[in-house]
């Protein structure tokens, strides 16, 4: 008897709950919706996007925003994903295994298919990560191509056969290794008495591959620590799946 | 460029220690040492009148982040650096994994740029950093129950930062600029544009939620009371000040005044009746935070340089004792082996000597005796004050602040049988040290005459009464116990606030 | 206009968010309504600055009408960022389903309370 009073007490105070958050929600939405003042798109200075994009010396103008003027919060943004990785590192990597989950046994097609199709992906990804900064991609998505593929691969053939060729250790170094590398980039213009955080290699010609100063160094270096850390971090989920 | 070498360093020493491993502390020593120095610069350049207004890489003012270092900063920026040889010299003997350090250092890394910075999408960037390197840090001992405070502290700071999010994307659409001095000037120029209201109100409600003020941080109790005490320290002294630092750089932009008085009146009363309630000695500091929170808004809205100075004076008192507190009552619950007051007080004589006299002196100074730091801050911003209501209410929290505190007397009274441990000694002489010295260290940075305005004969009797007021209260409400709702600390209630706090402080922008 | 239906909707799709974390008592729930709060901020970046006649902000000869690039920039740190949070947010899920053997919130919030509940 009284478990069922408890249980109906707690509904009925789960609905008025409901009831009070449909309200509240609606309100906010109906306020911000009328108060935003959309009055169409803003006139935008094209210009001044123009001389970044020429002060940079590359041709993405969000490339030269987010490598070159906002470098910092990029970097900054780097370190989240740093700790994103650390923190499922730290969780799921140092606990034993109940049993090995086996990879589900895929048809021939799939696992040759797998095996075929990693060089392009892989190929694809680094081709976003270097033209980052004359068409749409950069190193965040460059690497997490990359990373998409070997977690498809990962996931037909087996995370073993991928583990025993990219052994966890070495790929912890690296990891860190290219952290530091992005840090060290950034501090460099220092000692040549430029501001922090400015570009101390030259832009080449605008158009061209080599070209936007240290950019493209920046995406090579993103690219490849966003491809370790979401490699790694796929690998402990799809490592822990089925355990519930 | 010193500015922004501060966290780049830490970083660096930061991923440095994961490939150092087990001697991280050592590393950790090496980042405090630069610090020092850096600190010391930065100080030397302000004091010297040299200007440190850049913008990040050399870039125009209208594209690149700026950074800018005031009176706001450096005060803060000490506090940080304190608090960070504290969690160092109280963790020396843990045998700490080197994860630990990594998010250390880049949490207080993050911190010091949050201080320096003037940009809004940067602040939201390092805000995430800090959401993410406190969280991990909370669930660092992996109990159910920290895992679980740690996740409502992530869903609630994520829909607050969305909010703030949302709040910047209405002010880019706007202004076209996200850089605050020139936001102060759009603001200036228009006062009654239409957009700012709302604008004001996602922007101050997503970073209420990360500075502990009562409606919207009701993730707080849980999550500080449940972490270990390092992290507690480093959450309460640390990260809820960057929350409350962007606050205050938000008010140089919006007209905030008034709704940071009812804000403040509001978590400071709040916080304090939750506080008097509470028999779980980590959950009363907790409350406690939030309510001395009340203290750092109120100062704030009153508008006078005098207030204003108090509050930022008080923000740095806070951290100092509040870090101290968390500290020794963390080591008294260690060895006792319960935060419950009852088994504290039966069990007093395990607690060493070392820490019942820490608890002593974070007594001291949470609760405005003088001349310890709480008194001097607190008398600094009671002199900017001039309205009586608001006089009214900063007399009340301190009564009820004197009230919760009484009830850890009875642990300071009785000679230690046994010794439980006393390696951490080091950490409370030095915060103590802080406290002790907050009053010349703070001359330095409030102007003589605010100083001697502030240390008039209102002040003691003020502070006198309070603790007399206070005691009594204790001794009143001893007997019996009275309980508050405690179901508003659960995500959806604690969610739900937010949103409420957001339309009140829309209101309170829009119509009045 | 039509950015003007597209901000609507992403304030909508915020509210549907933040109503399924508070209604919703199950973890994974509460999780992807967490998901789609973030996502519903960024649409309703990117749908504020979007124009009709527009083209990416890539300076290829010829082109003149390009898109603000800062809010794209923005949008990307967000985007990152969102993804950090839920990777962090799963695993903890994980971790408290593993030890409790049940998604349900509530049941949780009993169980790690139990202990406390004379304290507090």
């Amino acid at each position: 008897m009284i478990r069922r009073e408890t249980i109906a007490s707690a509904s009925r105070s789960s609905a008025v709950l409901a009831v009070i958050a449909v309200l509240l929600v609606g309100l906010f939405c109906v306020v911000v919706i009328l108060e935003l003042g959309y009055s169409g798109p803003r006139p935008i200075d094209v210009d001044r996007w123009i001389r970044v994009a020429e002060e940079a010396g590359a041709t993405n103008v969000v490339s030269s925003i987010y490598l070159g003027a906002r470098l910092f919060d990029t970097i900054l943004e780097v370190l989240v994903f740093a700790v994103a990785t650390l923190g499922v590192r730290f969780y799921l990597g140092t606990r034993g295994y109940k049993e090995v989950v086996q990879s589900i046994p895929e048809s021939n097609v799939v696992r040759v298919g797998a095996a075929v199709l990693l060089p392009p992906v892989l190929l694809l990804g680094i081709y976003v990560v270097a033209y980052g900064h004359l068409s749409p991609g950069g190193g965040f998505a460059g690497g997490v191509i990359a990373a998409s593929g070997l977690l498809l691969a990962a996931i037909a053939l087996g995370t073993e056969r991928i583990n025993a060729r990219l052994r966890p250790a070495v790929l912890h170094g690296f990891e860190w290794g290219v952290l530091l590398a992005i840090l060290t980039l950034a501090t460099l213009p220092a000692p040549l008495s430029m501001p922090l955080l400015s570009d101390p290699l030259p832009s080449g010609r605008m158009g061209s591959l080599v070209s936007g100063g240290s950019i493209p160094l920046y995406n090579a270096m993103i690219g490849v620590k966003v491809f370790l850390s979401s490699w790694v971090i796929a690998k402990h989920f799809v490592d822990h799946r089925g355990e519930i | 460029m010193e500015l922004v070498l501060l966290p780049l360093i830490r970083f660096a020493i930061g991923a440095l220690s994961m490939g150092v491993g087990r001697r991280s502390r050592f590393l950790a020593v090496l980042a405090h040492l630069c610090d020092a120095a850096l600190l010391a610069r930065i100080a030397l350049l302000l004091a010297r009148g040299t200007a440190l207004d850049a913008t990040l890489g050399g870039w125009a003012d209208r594209v690149g982040i700026g950074f800018s270092g005031d009176l706001i900063g450096l005060p803060i920026a000490a506090l940080i650096w304190g608090l960070a040889v504290a969690v160092s010299l109280h963790t020396w003997k843990d045998e700490l994994r080197a994860y630990f350090y990594v998010l250390l250092h880049f949490l207080i890394g993050a911190a010091y740029a949050m201080v320096f910075t003037e940009d809004l999408f940067n602040a939201y960037v390092i805000l995430e950093l800090l959401t993410l390197a406190s969280f991990l840090l909370v669930g660092y001992e992996r109990k159910p129950r920290q895992i679980w405070a740690s996740l409502r502290y992530l869903f609630l700071c994520s829909v607050g930062m969305s909010l703030f999010l949302l709040g910047i994307a209405v002010v880019y659409y706007h202004t076209g600029t996200l850089n605050l001095s020139a936001l102060a000037a759009h603001v200036a120029r228009a006062p009654a544009a239409p957009w700012i209201p709302l604008a004001a109100a996602l922007l101050v409600g997503g970073v209420a939620v990360k500075a502990g003020i009562f409606l919207f941080s009701l993730w707080l109790p849980a999550a500080h009371a449940r972490a270990m005490p390092a992290v507690s320290a480093l959450l309460s002294g640390v990260v809820i000040k960057m929350g409350v630092v962007e606050l205050f750089r938000l008010a140089g932009v919006f007209p905030l005044d008034l709704t940071f008085t009812v804000l403040g009146a509001a978590t400071g009363l709040l916080g304090m009746l939750y506080a008097l309630q509470t028999y779980d000695m980590k959950k009363l500091l907790a409350f406690s935070t939030l309510s001395q929170i009340g203290y750092l808004l109120i100062g704030f809205g009153a508008g006078s340089q005098a207030s204003r100075l108090g509050a930022l004076d008080y923000a740095v008192a806070h951290g100092l004792f509040k870090a101290l507190l968390f500290l020794a009552v963390g080591q008294a619950v260690a060895c006792v082996g319960s935060p419950d007051l009852r088994a504290l007080t039966l069990n007093r004589r395990t607690i060493p000597r070392g820490t019942r006299i820490a608890i002593a002196v974070g007594i001291l100074g949470i609760v405005g005796i003088p001349p310890f730091a709480g008194f001097a801050a607190k008398a600094v911003l009671e002199s900017g004050v001039h309205s009586l209501f608001v006089h009214a209410m900063v007399a009340l929290i301190s009564v009820g602040t004197a009230a919760s505190f009484s009830k850890l007397l009875p642990l300071l009274s009785v000679r230690s049988a046994a010794r439980c441990r006393g390696a951490t000694v080091s950490a409370y002489a030095w915060l103590g040290g802080g406290i002790a010295l907050f009053l010349p260290l703070s001359a330095t940075l409030v102007p003589r005459s605010i100083l001697s305005a502030s240390w008039h004969w209102p002040a003691y009797l003020e502070a006198g009464l309070a603790l007399a007021l206070g005691y009594g209260i204790h001794r009143i409400l001893r007997g019996r116990s009275f309980r508050l709702p405690q179901r508003v600390f659960r995500v959806e209630e604690g969610t739900l606030a937010v949103v409420a706090g957001v339309l009140i402080v829309f209101s309170l922008l829009r119509f009045a | 206009m039509g950015a003007f239906h597209g901000v609507t909707i992403a304030i909508v799709l915020f509210g549907i968010g933040v109503l399924g974390l508070v209604i919703r008592k199950d973890l994974v729930i509460k999780l992807l309504a967490l998901g789609l709060t973030n996502s519903a901020t960024i649409l309703c970046l990117v749908s504020l600055d979007s124009r009709t006649p527009g083209a990416a902000p890539i300076l290829v000869p010829g082109v003149e009408a390009i898109v603000d690039p800062l809010p794209q920039a923005i949008v990307l740190s967000a985007i990152v960022i969102n993804f950090a949070i839920l990777a962090l947010a799963l695993v903890f899920v994980m971790l408290l389903v593993e030890r409790y053997h049940t998604t349900d919130s509530a049941r949780i919030e009993r169980e790690t309370n139990a202990e406390e509940e004379t304290w507090s």
